[in-house]
C-alpha cells in the first residue's frame, strides 16, 4: 500500500485530496442548508418557506 | 532535457523508506479525519436522525 507513494507524487496527491475534500464539504453543507429539516440557520419551514407556501397554495 | 523514458518510470522522487514514512503519517491523518467525521455524524444523528 505504501508503494502508491512511489507512483503518485505525495505533494500533488495531497493538494488534489484537500481541494476535493473542501469542495465536497461545501457541496454537502449547502445541500443540507437547502433542506428544510437540516437548515441549522433559519430552522425548519422558516418565514420565507411559509410565505412561499402561502403563495403556492391558492 | 532528461531522457523522456525515465519520466514514465514508476518512481517519484521518494525512496521506499520515505514512502513508508509518508504512508504512516498519511494513514494517521486519514484515521483522525474519519474519527472526526464519525463524531460529527453521531452529533447530527442525535440532533435530527435522517432515517
Amino acid at each position: 500500500m505504501w508503494r502508491m507513494w512511489l507512483i503518485f507524487d505525495p505533494r500533488r496527491a495531497l493538494v488534489a485530496l484537500f481541494i476535493f475534500l473542501f469542495v465536497l464539504a461545501l457541496v454537502i453543507h449547502f445541500i443540507l442548508l437547502s433542506t428544510d429539516t437540516y437548515n441549522w440557520l433559519d430552522g425548519p419551514n422558516s418565514a420565507q418557506g411559509a410565505a412561499a407556501a402561502a403563495v403556492a397554495t391558492p | 532535457m532528461s531522457d523522456p523514458d525515465d519520466r514514465l518510470g514508476l518512481r517519484t522522487y521518494l525512496t521506499p523508506e520515505e514512502a513508508k514514512e509518508f504512508h504512516k503519517l498519511f494513514m494517521g491523518s486519514f484515521l483522525g479525519f474519519t474519527a472526526v467525521a464519525v463524531v460529527a455524524h453521531i452529533l447530527v444523528w442525535a440532533w435530527r436522525p435522517w432515517l
